[in-house]
């Protein structure tokens, strides 16, 4: 290399150097440190290196718990279905809302939960979803249905948060997906149009396929966020039976900060590393299939 | 010359400012900010002092010492004292609840008490306390509050199902939780007559122990090597709260804040409800509110839990540590008291756990709510200190609300939950 070409490869770590650090620092170390606190049997309290290795018992023990077993099964399913219900009900509301003159209004009021703490969701949902005297089961007593007690029965109680995650969740959705229909050139739609499609035709064949890589922001970030679900279950959840749903962010933290087992929330932590990236490799594979590239 | 004369000068700064400096100990706590502050009038005058104030009179009279109150949320405690010694700024004092003791000490956390501090302690203090704070078979620790269980009850609802004492035996509550519970006609209930302390897993665990030992049974075996969830006796005792489940007294949908809002007739609290219940039923408190001792099984009995303070085993400053919770927590008064009993009782509302403490403050601990809690501290007895003791409750108590779902029998319910904890106590025993 000439001598003006590694002038110009120190300047170019020079400038690099500053995310690196940082980078290495809040990010690179945290996951090293807690991947070998993963394999080994830690409580916090002392010294890591004190610290007994036990290789891969931590990862052992966690597939033979029922417990977090369940949990990874609660999070899979709330995952899929709130990000892809989520997904759907937002691209229906976001094609109607575009149409609609009063389109800014919609929007702020559905982006509206987006801006209130889970902490507030949880306490007010919960209110609603109360047995004996919640709105909901109120409103399904007019018709005739039983109440249901939503929170506590086991059958219920992850699809009564997961109702409440995607209310709440929608709001982003929506404003990403209208923000990204309105680049959507109208002579398109004019030309369909002129050809005689419908309604459905042109959402199907243009608006659909026109909207994919944003679908694909939309799924991945959502999954990342979705697998990580601590909140929600944590507030509302605390008085159903814990397998029908605890998640495993929820786990992790239970077993490192109540538990004070350190090196088993470690190896939870790292699963759930592993099945988010494996997740997300699969979503950009069937995006790629279906001709979206970029986010390889 | 110069040179000279300024290095003198230098040393005689730095000597003196070592002379003059302080020696400073922080003091994380859980409290929240009127237990801090002291409890204020509208103008902003305290009217009962808080642990700011003692801690100022405590510096007056000590200028050498200097000490800093750190307030941590009771949830981010235990985080708080992992995070604080992983970074080297670990506190000087702390808080403890008596469950997290067997893995701080054995972590090496906590330093040993100063032998006249423990002998004070073994004389002056309640023995639930004392057993709450012993750990491994030493005391590690000054006991600060001691919560017991009692039987709160609705007057006006038991009055109003025909009812003029409250269920002096388990059978009987099981009974009047049945005939107070009201369902209305869309199957939603209007009046329960027992609910649960939902708040958290010792609103569920403590309750279940307390008919264990009203039994005669015990959660673990005296080595601590067995757990005995499969004996009988608890067997009995879980059976017993799930056929309130079966005669329809509760429901897994009842909250303890179904009793706030005046629509259940019964729940088994600790003494710090008190102040929450004062709030929820404001100038009815004293007309709706009854205190009674949990219905025995068998024998009398209820169940506590304790916090303690104690001193990190890595603080530079130990010995001044100790000497500030000597003044604090065992010098007496003239009343007799101790300034933290002073401060439990007018300022929290919790119960002292040092005998001359319990006396000092009738009007505080002799009123309608506490005294049944100060009178049950004779039949109480200390949830055991064991290695793991917050992930076994939390096993228990997960395995119980199995059981209240009617997923698991109270047997099968007992038998998963002495599995994980054999498993548990194998690691530590």
């Amino acid at each position: 290399m000439s001598k003006v070409g590694r002038k110009r490869a120190r300047a170019g770590y020079g400038f690099i150097s500053p995310s690196l650090i940082f980078y290495s620092i809040f990010f690179i170390f945290p996951v090293v440190f807690s991947l070998i606190a993963s394999f080994k049997r830690w409580n916090g309290l002392i010294p890591l290196f004190s610290a007994a290795w036990v290789g891969l018992e931590n990862y052992k023990w966690l597939f033979g718990s029922d417990l977090f077993v369940s949990s990874v099964i609660n999070t899979v399913v709330y995952s899929v279905v709130t990000v892809v219900v989520g997904i759907f009900i937002s691209l229906i509301l976001a094609v109607l809302i575009n149409g609609s003159k009063l389109s800014g209004f919609w929007r702020l009021l559905f982006f509206l939960p987006t801006v209130t703490p889970a902490v507030a969701i949880g306490t007010i949902w919960g209110y609603l979803y109360r047995a004996n005297n919640g709105l909901i089961n109120q409103i399904l007593g007019w018709f005739g249905i039983k109440p249901i007690r939503w929170l506590t029965d086991p059958k219920t109680a992850l699809l009564s948060i997961m109702i409440t995650a995607i209310w709440a969740g929608i709001g982003m959705q929506i404003l990403i997906i209208t923000a990204s229909l309105q680049n959507i050139p109208q002579d398109y739609y004019d030309a369909a149009k002129i050809d005689g499609a419908g309604s459905f035709r042109i959402f199907w064949s243009i608006t659909l396929p026109l909207l994919r890589p944003i679908l694909l922001f939309l799924t991945a970030t959502g999954m990342i966020g979705a697998w990580q679900v601590f909140d929600l279950p944590y507030i509302m959840g605390t008085n159903a039976p814990a397998k029908s749903i605890m998640t495993v962010s929820w786990y992790v933290y239970e077993t490192a900060f109540q538990s004070l087992r350190m090196g088993r929330a470690s190896a939870g932590a790292f699963i759930l590393f592993c099945i988010i990236f494996v997740a997300n490799i699969l979503v950009l594979r069937a995006f790629k299939k279906g001709g979206i590239e970029g986010y390889e | 010359m110069k040179r000279c004369i300024l290095t003198i000068l230098l040393v005689a700064l730095l000597v003196s400012s070592m002379a003059f400096a302080k020696t400073k100990l922080t003091f994380a706590v859980h409290w929240s900010d009127y237990q801090v502050e002291g409890i204020k009038d509208k103008e902003g005058n305290v009217v009962t002092k808080g642990l700011r104030q003692y801690v100022e009179e405590y510096m007056a009279s000590n200028p050498d010492i200097e000490i800093e109150i750190q307030m941590v949320p009771f949830g981010e405690y235990l985080t708080r004292i992992l995070v604080g010694r992983l970074a080297g700024a670990a506190s000087d004092i702390y808080v403890l609840y008596s469950l997290w003791g067997v893995q701080l000490v054995e972590s090496g956390v906590l330093d040993k008490v100063p032998k006249e501090v423990a002998t004070a302690i073994k004389n002056d203090f309640v023995e639930a306390a004392v057993g709450g704070a012993t750990i491994n078979g030493e005391i590690r620790g000054i006991p600060t509050e001691v919560a017991n269980y009692a039987l709160v009850y609705n007057k006006k609802i038991l009055k109003a199902g025909g009812y003029d004492e409250p269920p002096k035996t388990w059978d009987e509550l099981i009974d009047m939780a049945s005939k107070l519970t009201i369902k209305k006609e869309d199957g939603t209930v209007q009046q329960y007559g027992y609910v649960y302390d939902t708040s958290s897993n010792s609103g569920t665990v403590h309750p279940y122990l307390a008919r264990l030992y009203s039994l005669g049974g015990q959660l673990f075996s005296n080595d601590n090597k067995k757990c005995l969830l499969d004996s009988k006796e608890a067997i009995q005792a879980l059976d017993a709260e799930i056929e309130i489940f079966r005669r329809g007294g509760t429901d897994s949908a009842a909250t303890h804040g179904d009793f706030q809002n005046g629509r259940a007739a019964m729940v088994i609290l600790a003494p710090w409800w008190e102040s929450s219940l004062k709030i929820a039923f404001g100038d009815q408190y004293e007309e709706t509110i009854g205190v009674a001792p949990i219905p025995p099984m068998k024998d009398p009995k209820s169940v506590s839990y304790t916090w303690f303070v104690g001193v990190d085993a890595l603080s530079k400053n130990k010995k001044e540590a100790w000497k500030f919770l000597e003044w604090f927590c065992i010098e007496p008064l003239p009343n007799g008291a101790t300034r933290m009993g002073e401060f439990l009782a007018n300022n929290i509302g919790a119960i002292p756990s040092r005998k001359a403490d319990l006396d000092a403050f009738p009007d505080k601990l002799n009123d309608l709510y506490t005294s049944v809690y100060v009178q049950e501290l004779a039949n109480t007895v200390p949830e055991p200190n064991v290695a793991q003791g917050e992930e076994i409750k939390n096993i228990i108590w997960r395995e119980i609300i199995e059981a209240r779902h009617q997923r698991k029998t109270p047997e099968k319910a007992l038998s998963d939950a002495k599995r994980q904890i054999d498993e548990i106590l194998s690691e530590f025993y």
